[in-house]
């Protein structure tokens, strides 16, 4: 099997799990608990139905939409995504670049592999910084001040991470970053031989945007779970999220937004989106399912800021939905992760190949020339 | 397994996939995506209950309808479908031979590699030709000036092909017409002998109503999907829809209509009937089921024009509850196909005669004795 086997997400799920580790890979393919939450992600599309309109003449359709006041060529764009080095050498290198190649966002975390400034030294596509109030004084500032004078687009603020949600794979499978050696790890790597030579020939695993910060950036002998718990501050608050929109400045979103009244509350602060998101079910198992959430959002706040749908996505179909029942644009991690870990930059492209084609083909068939034609006419729920 | 031990269209299936190579087999098993309309078609039927009623005398039951001013013996006809020559050497012959055995009409697929004049020649009952509009005018007219000379009685306008549906079996498989043999499905023939000597002599592969105007009509191996999206007029509109209707003359129909809207606007250009059909799940995933729309569409055009339910329609008690909502007849392709594919017109007979025995036995059990009985009182729905 290789990337030209790959039509869909499942493909690239296939293919990341023939490549990477197992830790590596049940790290990317796991959510928290019974993992409950991750399947309603993707299973609440299926709760209603598209229904199309013939003799449209639609000729091609205009797949761009706006969003963090940038023009992006597809309504679809990557979701911030920690320590992308793991899935792939290149890690938000290939991300990056294949996102700028495709006219839509890349999202960097603050707990990415590459530096705010290398990235923006090599992409000049639309960027957002994602970021993490951490309990170190300083950091948060000098991540923005640096975000702005590297002239990325838009910043986002999560707020579903306050604690480390229980990914139970994580745990039988000893993944910690830098990865920890267990018999069973060792084991696990000695499988990907290819993966391993490439990691450990390539550039130092580092969190690069915190390494001058903490220490615990070039070596954290803990899982990912510990050092949420041990860096992020609990303490986050509203006014932190207002404090750092102010110093932002430009377009900003709240990231993990799941109830109508913070998405006021955000509306409130000035913030300009958000994310509609549980975190790809890796945080509260039981939470509701963004797209399940979004008609009450929509009702609420549309028109007031952006609304971006953040999980379970795996098809254009998918995106279409959540569009025409007022989502601005959508995002997605595992979607292009597991292409990532299939084929690196190549791979990214081909995942944002296929779900361009997807969106454009099934545009046409529903009978839409471009993304405001899509309206809650088009759906029926069961 | 033979065709003696089919009694539904489970077997049906199953003997239909050990006898055609794989390929040529999940082109007509498969559909778009992640399949998840294909399957709602059918469960969409399972949400909805009969509710029969006692002692009202049934010996005898009439299942005949009318439909495009035709009378029919069943409350069903099969729908047109490509390339039937790839599922049974016979293809076309022995479907139309086996509709024209029960009195119900047959549809003939402009990709249909038997030539409408000798459909028209083979039988007398009643016949659609369903019409792709292409880019190429020329062949537009050649298709219905030949439908209407070989006296077709309905036109039907295929709607939900402006672009190839994504049928990732197809792209799995490498499935195009005529076959390509790459190594892979080398193999799947080579498994499957009956079918390759019988494709290789009995007569020439061939797309009758398009070769004189396109290479893809004879020799070049073209996917279905990439067919609909290089051969086919994207820009396609309602005043086009509606100069054929007039142009035809006759019984016009236009498959693939969902939305109430678009059902009114067939109303308005002068249609007879509309298919009420997402192509078997084969073109946008993701799309409501027919028979999940088919109320609504019948409480707005219902009077006014024949409504087909066409999709995911595996035995008599769907079609009943299709007709109670109020379609004037069901349709299906894969309904028949896999019977064809499993023996040829004696395969399309059983599968028509085991429809046609369920229909009766249900009205019976139903308390209904024809098909105008069958109303909404008949039915509960779960939700």
């Amino acid at each position: 099997m290789n990337l030209n086997d790959c039509y869909n997400y499942n493909d690239f799920r296939k293919l990341a799990k023939k490549n990477l580790p197992a830790p590596i890979f049940h790290y990317i393919d796991g959510g928290s608990d019974d993992e409950t939450t991750l399947k309603r992600n993707t299973e609440s599309f299926l709760k209603c139905d598209l229904v199309p309109n013939i003799l449209a003449s639609v000729g091609e359709p205009d797949l761009s939409t706006n969003v963090f006041g940038k023009k992006i060529d597809m309504p679809i764009f990557l979701s911030p995504v920690a320590m992308q080095r793991l899935f792939h050498h290149e890690g938000d290198k290939a991300s990056a670049r294949a996102a700028e190649k495709f006219g839509t966002f890349y999202s960097m975390s603050t707990m990415a592999n590459s530096s705010i400034e290398e990235i923006s030294n090599i992409s000049s596509g639309p960027k957002m910084f994602q970021i993490y109030i951490h309990k170190i004084k300083g950091l948060t500032d000098n991540l923005i001040d640096r975000c702005k004078s590297s002239g990325f687009n838009a910043m986002c603020l999560t707020v579903d991470t306050v604690t480390a949600g229980n990914r139970e794979r994580d745990h039988r499978w000893g993944f910690t970053t830098p990865p920890k050696m267990t018999l069973k790890s060792i084991l696990s790597f000695m499988k990907r031989p290819k993966w391993t030579f490439n990691y450990l020939s390539h550039e130092k695993f580092q969190l690069s945007n915190v390494v001058h910060f903490t220490k615990k950036g070039s070596s954290i002998a803990k899982g990912v779970m510990e050092y949420i718990n041990e860096q992020y501050d609990p303490a986050m608050s509203w006014r932190d999220a207002e404090y750092c929109i102010k110093r932002w400045g430009g377009p900003f979103a709240i990231k993990g937004v799941m109830s109508v009244k913070d998405a006021k509350r955000a509306v409130d602060i000035g913030a300009s989106a958000i994310l509609l998101s549980n975190h790809g079910g890796r945080q509260l198992d039981g939470s509701r399912a963004p797209f399940d959430q979004l008609p009450a959002i929509a009702e609420a706040v549309a028109g007031k800021l952006e609304i971006i749908l953040d999980g379970g996505i795996r098809r254009g179909t998918h995106v279409l939905k959540a569009l025409s029942l007022g989502a601005t644009a959508c995002s997605f991690g595992k979607g292009f992760l597991f292409a990532l870990g299939a084929g690196g930059q190549k791979g990214v492209e081909a995942i944002l190949q296929i779900m361009h084609d997807e969106i454009r083909r099934d545009m046409i068939l529903l009978g839409c020339k471009n993304i405001k034609e899509l309206s809650k006419s088009n759906i029926v729920f069961r | 397994m033979n065709l003696k031990d089919c009694h539904n269209y489970k077997d049906f299936r199953k003997l239909a996939k050990k006898k055609l190579p794989s390929p040529i087999f999940h082109y007509i098993d498969g559909a778009a995506d992640d399949e998840v309309t294909y399957a709602r078609n059918t469960s969409a039927f399972d949400d909805v209950d009969l509710v029969p009623n006692v002692l009202r005398g049934v010996e005898s039951v009439d299942l005949s309808t009318t439909i495009f001013g035709k009378k029919l013996d069943l409350p069903f006809y099969l729908a047109p479908t490509a390339l039937q020559r790839l599922f049974h050497y016979d293809g076309e012959r022995a479907v139309g031979k086996a509709a024209q055995k029960f009195n119900t009409m047959f549809g003939v697929s402009a990709l249909a590699t038997v030539s409408v004049e000798e459909i028209s020649s083979m039988i007398d009952t009643p016949k659609m030709f369903q019409f792709y509009f292409h880019k190429d005018r020329g062949l537009n007219d050649s298709c219905l000036e030949r439908a209407k000379a070989a006296k077709f009685d309905v036109m039907a306008l295929t709607v939900d092909t402006i672009t190839g549906g994504n049928r990732e079996r197809d792209l799995r498989t490498g499935f195009t017409s005529p076959p390509k043999l790459t190594l892979a499905s080398l193999f799947s023939f080579a498994t499957k002998p009956m079918w390759g000597i019988n494709y290789l002599t009995k007569g020439k592969f061939e797309l009758p109503h398009l070769q004189d105007f396109v290479k893809e009509g004879t020799s070049t191996n073209s996917s279905i999907g990439s067919y609909f999206s290089t051969m086919l007029d994207q820009s396609m509109n309602w005043k086009d829809a509606e100069k054929l209707c007039s142009k035809w003359g006759g019984h016009f129909a236009l498959k693939g209509v969902m939305s109430v809207e678009d059902a009114k606007k067939a109303v308005d250009i002068g249609c007879t009937g509309i298919m009420v059909s997402n192509h078997g799940g084969r073109q946008l995933d993701g799309s409501r089921s027919p028979f999940d729309q088919l109320a609504e569409i019948v409480d707005a055009v219902g009077d006014k024009l024949d409504v087909i339910c066409e999709g995911g329609i595996h035995r008599g008690t769907h079609m009943l509850k299709a007709l109670s909502l109020g379609a004037k007849a069901c349709s299906g392709g894969r309904l028949y196909l896999y019977a064809l594919a499993a023996a040829g017109q004696a395969g399309v007979e059983r599968a028509l005669g085991l429809y046609k025995s369920e229909l009766e036995r249900d009205m019976k059990l139903m308390g209904c004795k024809t098909i105008k009985d069958l109303n909404r009182n008949n039915l509960r729905f779960r939700r």
